[in-house]
């Protein structure tokens, strides 16, 4: 497919767009010295995945990133700076690290091995267009898989009990 | 509809969850011990159906198979699960038992902490029967989530502090790792039971990204074993972590994750040997060979077990290395000799590390120094120190003999120079062990007493619940080193896996 094909098709268009916002936004997010706009770039980042899964018919999944990271996670993310760290804004402590290079370096050929394999494994296959309705994905969750369901409800337990013995202040004995 | 005595076990600890909670919520302040009470009856209560499973067709509740697959082949209980749940339940029971003194000396959030072991074993009870990624990797998660609040519970402590975080970052990341490999492994063959993996991947051995998939997996387990080159965090979390958690840690957690590396391996890439054989063999021969050099060099008893834990885990893999040049027999007896060594592992490292509490009450801290001339003031915590760590060094006629005889039998019983070469890494490695293990030893019997121990409340009797944990720990140990045939009958009994891998 020549890339004039590619490109006159809308939806390689919006494709295109969402995934530069998302490297964008994804750099700017490491590259930042302000904490506050890393958190804030990483939901743009985050909106941009949510806007992928929708492209491909998951919507469900779409909108539990929506909830779960931009709504909760990046909200957390934003409360711990707030408490931790009282004056919000440009940061005096560099938030780099000296070993950044060979990270960087790193990072990259891992991204490379990826990209390669993953293109080469999944390259010219198009998946089958049905769409993933919440009504299914209910019907799973409770009937094939309950345990798993069940077990993460006690995950979420667990991290509550701890989270809050960890976190409140211990009485006076 | 459901097969609820299949479920029993998960049902029956569920339900302590819940009770748990419950008598949190309502018990005083001095009687949280009872928090633990109920757990542990609650853990041996879930024995029973175990029992009844297992000997289903002699007591006549069933006939026919004896392998209960349920939810489309995403959860199995036949007799491999059902010896590692009871290893899991049991491991948790002695792990209350040693915390039950430790934590009451604290009076430190006794009944949440107790509610998270039940919690974590839950989720390896879980793991024990899921044959499909997303069940394994929520039961992996169900067992570390909890372990991670637990490395913290000493929150005034700054060691304990580094030993939870240390463990967390760790934690999520071989999680990350993990299932950035399931979902490769998913993508490629769009099969997530363990069975349908099997089936699709014949093909696929060539294919890069299934390679990454299987290899993304393998190290995501391989930190939750503790192997090298993945084990760092292992002894820094020991030491930090309350002693009982760490305990819990090298047996009930380590176990959880060998569950999953074996399952997955042999069910669900046995068309992949060739991928995970080597990968494994490179696992085992580094996890013995650092872990025990490192342990040489240690002056602290729980960091010394730590990288002693490193290497056993280097010893359980030992038989699987070869897994992918075995015959359909050879892989039955590298199953029974990775289980039995498992299970023996199991009992002789919570022994020791209930030494260590024991111990630790009496001179204050757990640096080898401070426990020069051991016997003369505290003799039965000194001959068990002897016990649990000769054993764990595989001198007959403890325990620990058996585990490695087996070990040796099923990796010399294949084909082959890479064979005979990890075994031989193996023996030398079994020597260095005994080097550091009888250093400790000889510590205690022979040096002469420092000025700074026994503590003045030295003679205070231990803890009753961690005598009972000595107890039953030293018992196996020793009736299990002349009597093999208690543990490996358990052994013999998860080589149903390899029949249907």
């Amino acid at each position: 497919m020549s890339f004039t094909d590619w490109i006159t098709d809308a939806r390689n268009v919006v494709f295109l767009v969402i995934a530069l916002v998302m490297v964008g936004a994804a750099v700017v997010v490491v590259a930042t010295r302000n904490v506050v706009h890393a958190a804030l770039t990483l939901v743009v980042a985050l909106a941009g995945s949510a806007a992928l899964f929708v492209m491909l018919g998951a919507e469900f999944v779409a909108w539990t990133v929506v909830l779960v990271y931009i709504g909760a996670v990046v909200v957390l993310f934003l409360f711990g700076i707030m408490i931790t760290r009282a004056p919000i804004g440009r940061d005096s402590v560099r938030l780099d690290h000296v070993r950044r290079w060979p990270a960087a370096l790193i990072a990259a050929s891992v991204f490379g091995v990826m990209a390669w394999s993953t293109t080469a494994a999944f390259g010219g296959e198009e998946i089958s267009d049905g769409v993933l309705k919440a009504e299914n994905i209910g019907d799973l969750l409770f009937s094939r898989y309950v345990i798993p369901f069940e077990a993460v409800s006690f995950v979420l337990l667990a991290a509550l009990v701890g989270g809050i013995v960890l976190a409140r202040k211990d009485p006076d004995r | 509809m459901f097969d609820y005595h299949a479920l029993a076990p998960e049902l029956i600890v569920g339900g302590t969850l819940m009770a748990a909670l419950l008598a949190d919520l309502v018990l005083p302040e001095e009687r949280k011990y009872l928090v633990g009470v109920v757990g542990i009856v609650g853990l041996v209560a879930a024995l029973f159906p175990l029992l009844t499973l297992g000997f289903c067709e002699d007591l006549g509740f069933c006939s026919g198979a004896t392998e209960r697959v349920m939810f489309g082949g995403s959860y199995v209980v036949d007799d491999f699960a059902l010896v590692m749940k009871g290893l899991f339940l049991v491991t948790g029971v002695i792990s209350i038992l040693m915390s039950v003194g430790y934590i009451e000396s604290e009076r430190y959030y006794q009944g949440e902490f107790y509610w998270l072991i039940v919690a974590s074993v839950t989720g390896a009870v879980v793991m024990a029967s899921s044959r499909d990624l997303i069940t394994v990797f929520i039961g992996l998660e169900l067992v570390s989530g909890p372990a991670f609040l637990l490395a913290g519970w000493r929150k005034g402590d700054v060691r304990s502090n580094e030993a939870a975080l240390k463990f967390f970052l760790i934690g999520v990341l071989s999680a990350a790792i993990l299932l950035f490999g399931m979902s490769l492994v998913y993508g490629l063959t769009g099969e997530i039971t363990f069975e349908g993996i099997r089936a699709a991947s014949a093909t696929l051995a060539d294919e890069p990204a299934f390679v990454m998939g299987v290899i993304f997996v393998l190290v995501g387990f391989g930190f939750k074993i503790s192997a090298v080159p993945f084990h760092f965090w292992a002894p820094d979390t020991y030491q930090g972590a309350p002693t009982p958690v760490a305990a819990y840690l090298s047996v009930g957690s380590k176990a959880a994750g060998f569950v999953g590396l074996l399952t997955v391996c042999y069910l669900a890439f046995s068309e992949v040997a060739s991928i995970w054989g080597p990968a494994l063999w490179l696992l085992a021969a580094l996890s013995m060979t650092i872990g025990n050099l490192t342990a040489l060099k240690q002056t602290n008893i729980v960091r010394l077990l730590g990288f002693s834990s490193v290497a056993h885990a280097g010893f359980v893999l030992v038989p699987f290395a070869m897994a992918a040049s075995y015959d359909a027999e050879g892989l039955q007896s590298a199953f029974f000799a990775s289980i039995t060594y498992l299970l023996v592992y199991a009992f002789m490292n919570l022994g020791a590390f209930a030494v260590v509490i024991a111990v630790a009450a009496k001179t204050g801290s757990a640096e080898l120094d401070d426990w020069a001339g051991l016997s003369r003031y505290a003799p039965v915590p000194a001959v068990l120190l002897a016990v649990f760590f000769f054993s764990l060094a595989g001198i007959p006629p403890l325990a620990g003999w058996f585990a490695k005889l087996v070990m040796f039998r099923a990796v010399l019983g294949g084909t082959g120079a890479w064979g005979a070469a990890l075994a031989v890494i193996a023996a030398v490695n079994a020597v260095i062990a005994l080097a550091y293990y009888a250093r400790v030893v000889k510590t205690a019997f022979m040096d002469p007493v420092p000025a700074t121990v026994p503590l003045a409340d030295a003679g205070a009797p231990i803890a009753p619940a961690l005598v009972l944990a000595l107890g039953v720990t030293a018992a196996v140990v020793v009736v299990a080193g002349f009597y093999p045939p208690i543990l490996s009958f358990f052994g013999d009994a998860a080589r149903a896996l390899a029949f249907g891998g």
